[in-house]
C-alpha cells in the first residue's frame, strides 16, 4: 500500500467515523421506504419506529455492556418471554397487577443472576453458559405456560406502553432517551465503563489493577436479566397476550443491533449511542417491512446478513486501524 | 493422574449409559425389536452429527447453524429426487451443499478473525429465513417413494437399520483419522494452544477451515440419514436440531474450551442424550421438557469439564497430609 493511500484512509476515517455512517443509513433507509410507500412519511407512522423497539433497546442497552467485556448473552430473548409467561400466570392466579408486575421483574432479575453468577464464578465462557441457559429458560417458560396463552389484562396495564405524548410521540421513546442517558453516562463518564471496555481488552490488567471483575461480571447480567423483565413488560403492554414463541428470535435483533451499532464482539470497544442508532435501523427495517408487507422471515433473513456484514465489516476496519497504525510506527 | 481421569471420563460415561439401558429395559418396552429398532434409528443422525460437532469443537469452535445446514441438505436430496435423479448423483450433490454452507461458515470466522458461535448464530438465521422467503413451499416435498426412503427404512436381519450401519461406519473412520492422522492432531493441538500450534509449523486458520468443511461433510451424511427414513422432506424441521448434536458432543467429554476429547465420547454422548429423551417420553413427560432438559445437561457437562477437582476436595473432602502442611 502506498503512503499516500493511507494518508486518505485517515482522513476519511476522521470524517466518516462509524457512527456517521450509521447516521447516513438510518436517514436514508427512512428516505428509501418513505419513497416506496409515502404513508411512512406520515408523523404517526413514523414515530411508530420507536413503540416497536422499546424492548429491543431497552435489552440492547444493557447488552452492550456485556458485549463490552467480551461476552455475551445469547437467552435475552427468552428472559423476556419467561417474564412474560410468570406475569401472565400471576395476574390470573391472583388479579393483582402490582405482584404480577413485581413477579415478572424478579423472574427477569433470577434469570440474568444466575446466567452472572455461573459466568462470574466458574470459567464457563459466557457464550457457552448462555447458550445453555437460553435452552433452559426457553424450556421453563414452556413448563410454566404448557400450551396456553395469557390474555385479558387491564387497560391500565396497556397504558405502560400505549400512552402517547402530544398525541403522536409513543413513550417508549422517553423509556429509551432516559435509560440511554443513564447507561451513556456510566458507560463514557464512570469508571464502570473504562473498567467494563479495559475487561473486554484484557481482563487481567483490569483485575492486577485492583477491580473486582466477578463483581462487576455479575452486576452487568443481572442488570440485563432485570432490564429483560422490564422489556417483558413493555412489550407485553402493547401486545394482548404472552405466549410461548414471543422470545424466538429476538437475540439475533438485540445482538445485531449492538454490533451494528459498533461495539465490538470481541470487547474492548464500544459505544451506546451506536447501539441506539442500531436499534433505530432495526426499527426502521422492521416498521418499513410490515408496511411493504415483507413476512417476518425476509426480516429475519435481512437481519442475518446485517449481523454478518456487521462483523466483517468490523474486522476489516480493525485490521485497517492496525495496518494504518504500524505503518505510523515505521514511519 | 491425568492419563487415569480421561479414561474414567469415558468409562463413566459408558456406565451411566449401561445402568440407563437396564433401567430402560426392566420398566418400559424399550428392549423390544421394534424398541430397539427405533432407537437405532434415531440415534444414527445424532451420532454422525456430534462426531461433526466434536471435531469443530476439538479447534475451539461451534456451529450454530449446523441444525439448518441439515434442512439444506435434506432439500437438495428431496428436490434432486423429485427431479429424477439416481441416488449416485443426489447424495454425492446433497452432502456437497452442506459442505459448501459449512465451509462459508468456516471461511468467515477465519478471514475476518470472528468468533464462529456468532457467525453461525447469524448464518442460521439467514438459512431460517431462506427456507421460507426462497424456497417453494418453504422447502416442503413429499411423495418421494421408495426411491429415497428405500436406504432410510432398510434393515439388516429385519432388525439393525442400514442408516446404523453407516454411523458405526463414520465412528471407526472418525476415530483412525483422529487416532492416526496429522489432521486429527492438528485439531488437538490448534484448540489446545493456537501459539504452539503454530511454533510446531501448523497453520491454524487451514485447520479450521478444513475441519469446518469435514464438518459440513458429516453433517451432509447425518442429514441424509435422517431425511431418507421419511417419505417427504421439510427443512424447518431440522431448525433447532443443533442442541441435540451440541449436548450429545459436550455430554461426551468433549471440552468446549476445544484441544480434548474423544470420538468415542460424542457417540456414547449421543446414545446418551437420545435414551434421555426416550426416557421422558415413556415416563409420559411433555415434548416441551426437552429444551429445559437439553439445557440443563450442557450446563452439568460444560461444569464437570471446567471444574477444579482438587478445589472442590480442598474445600469439603478430607485434605491430604501435604495440602495442611501448605496452608499452614
Amino acid at each position: 500500500m502506498s503512503n499516500t493511500g493511507t494518508k486518505r484512509s485517515l482522513s476519511l476515517s476522521t470524517v466518516f467515523t462509524h457512527q456517521t455512517i450509521l447516521l447516513l443509513v438510518l436517514v436514508a433507509l427512512v428516505l428509501v421506504f418513505g419513497i416506496i410507500e409515502p404513508v411512512f412519511f406520515k408523523l404517526g407512522v413514523l414515530f411508530d419506529v420507536f413503540s416497536i423497539i422499546g424492548e429491543i433497546g431497552i435489552m440492547a442497552m444493557a447488552m452492550t455492556y456485556v458485549i463490552s467485556t467480551a461476552g455475551v448473552d445469547l437467552g435475552v430473548g427468552y428472559i423476556l418471554q419467561m417474564s412474560a409467561i410468570v406475569f401472565g400466570v400471576t395476574w390470573e392466579a391472583s388479579g393483582n397487577l402490582a405482584l404480577a408486575i413485581a413477579a415478572a421483574l424478579l423472574m427477569g432479575l433470577a434469570g440474568g443472576l444466575f446466567n452472572g453468577l455461573i459466568i462470574s464464578r466458574t470459567r464457563i465462557p459466557p457464550l457457552v453458559t448462555t447458550l445453555a441457559t437460553m435452552y433452559l429458560y426457553r424450556g421453563i417458560s414452556m413448563i410454566i405456560a404448557g400450551t396456553k396463552t395469557f390474555a385479558g389484562f387491564p387497560d391500565a396495564f396497556h397504558k405502560i406502553s400505549t400512552t402517547e405524548i402530544f398525541g403522536f410521540l409513543p413513550i417508549q421513546a422517553v423509556y429509551l432517551i432516559v435509560l440511554f442517558l443513564v447507561m451513556d453516562y456510566f458507560y463514557e463518564r464512570g469508571s464502570l465503563g473504562r473498567n467494563l471496555k479495559g475487561m473486554g481488552f484484557n481482563e487481567n490488567a483490569v483485575i492486577f489493577s485492583g477491580v473486582n471483575t466477578r463483581r462487576i461480571k455479575l452486576g452487568i447480567y443481572t442488570l440485563l436479566g432485570f432490564l429483560c423483565g422490564v422489556a417483558a413488560l413493555i412489550y407485553l403492554g402493547r401486545l394482548s397476550a404472552a405466549k410461548t414463541s414471543m422470545g424466538d428470535y429476538m437475540n439475533f435483533e438485540v445482538i445485531t443491533a449492538v454490533l451494528l451499532g459498533g461495539t465490538s464482539i470481541m470487547g474492548g470497544v464500544g459505544s451506546m449511542r451506536g447501539t441506539l442508532i442500531g436499534v433505530l435501523i432495526i426499527g426502521v427495517l422492521k416498521k418499513g417491512f410490515t408496511l411493504l408487507n415483507f413476512s417476518g422471515n425476509i426480516y429475519n433473513f435481512t437481519l442475518g446478513i446485517i449481523l454478518i456484514l456487521s462483523l466483517i465489516i468490523f474486522a476489516l476496519e480493525e485490521e485497517r486501524k492496525k495496518a494504518v497504525e504500524s505503518e505510523v510506527a515505521a514511519t | 493422574m491425568k492419563r487415569r481421569r480421561s479414561i474414567t471420563r469415558e468409562a463413566t460415561l459408558a456406565l451411566i449409559l449401561l445402568i440407563i439401558l437396564v433401567f430402560l429395559s426392566l420398566t418400559t418396552s424399550f428392549f423390544s425389536q421394534s424398541g430397539l429398532y427405533s432407537f437405532m434409528l434415531d440415534v444414527s443422525p445424532t451420532i454422525v452429527a456430534a462426531i461433526a460437532l466434536g471435531m469443530v469443537i476439538f479447534t475451539g469452535n461451534i456451529d450454530i447453524s449446523a441444525g439448518t445446514i441439515s434442512g439444506f441438505v435434506a432439500y437438495t436430496a428431496g428436490a434432486l429426487v423429485k427431479a429424477g435423479v439416481p441416488m449416485i448423483v443426489f447424495v454425492p450433490a446433497a452432502i456437497t451443499v452442506g459442505t459448501l454452507l459449512a465451509g462459508l461458515n468456516g471461511f468467515i470466522t477465519v478471514k475476518f478473525k470472528v468468533p464462529s458461535i456468532v457467525v453461525t448464530l447469524a448464518m442460521n438465521m439467514v438459512h431460517i429465513g431462506f427456507y421460507a422467503t426462497f424456497l417453494p413451499q418453504s422447502g416442503w416435498i413429499e411423495n418421494l417413494g421408495p426411491r429415497f426412503t428405500w436406504f432410510g427404512r432398510g434393515r439388516i436381519f429385519d432388525l439393525i437399520p442400514y442408516t446404523f450401519v453407516v454411523a458405526i461406519v463414520v465412528a471407526v473412520i472418525a476415530m483412525l483419522v483422529m487416532r492416526y492422522s496429522r489432521f486429527g492432531k492438528e485439531l488437538y493441538a490448534v484448540g489446545g494452544n493456537r501459539q504452539s500450534a503454530i511454533y510446531s509449523g501448523i497453520n491454524p486458520d487451514a485447520t479450521v477451515m478444513k475441519v469446518f468443511l469435514v464438518e459440513g461433510f458429516l453433517i451432509g451424511i447425518s442429514a441424509l440419514l435422517r431425511a431418507m427414513t421419511r417419505n417427504e422432506v421439510m427443512p424447518s424441521v431440522f431448525v433447532g436440531r443443533e442442541l441435540f448434536f451440541i449436548s450429545a458432543a459436550l455430554v461426551g467429554g468433549i471440552s468446549i474450551f476445544g484441544g480434548s476429547g474423544k470420538i468415542i465420547g460424542a457417540v456414547m454422548g449421543a446414545a446418551l442424550v437420545y435414551l434421555l429423551s426416550i426416557a421422558m417420553i415413556y415416563y409420559g413427560f411433555q415434548d416441551y421438557y426437552q429444551f429445559a432438559l437439553q439445557g440443563i445437561i450442557i450446563l452439568i457437562a460444560v461444569f464437570i469439564t471446567v471444574a477444579d477437582f482438587s478445589k472442590i476436595r480442598k474445600r469439603f473432602g478430607r485434605r491430604t497430609r501435604l495440602e495442611v502442611a501448605e496452608n499452614e
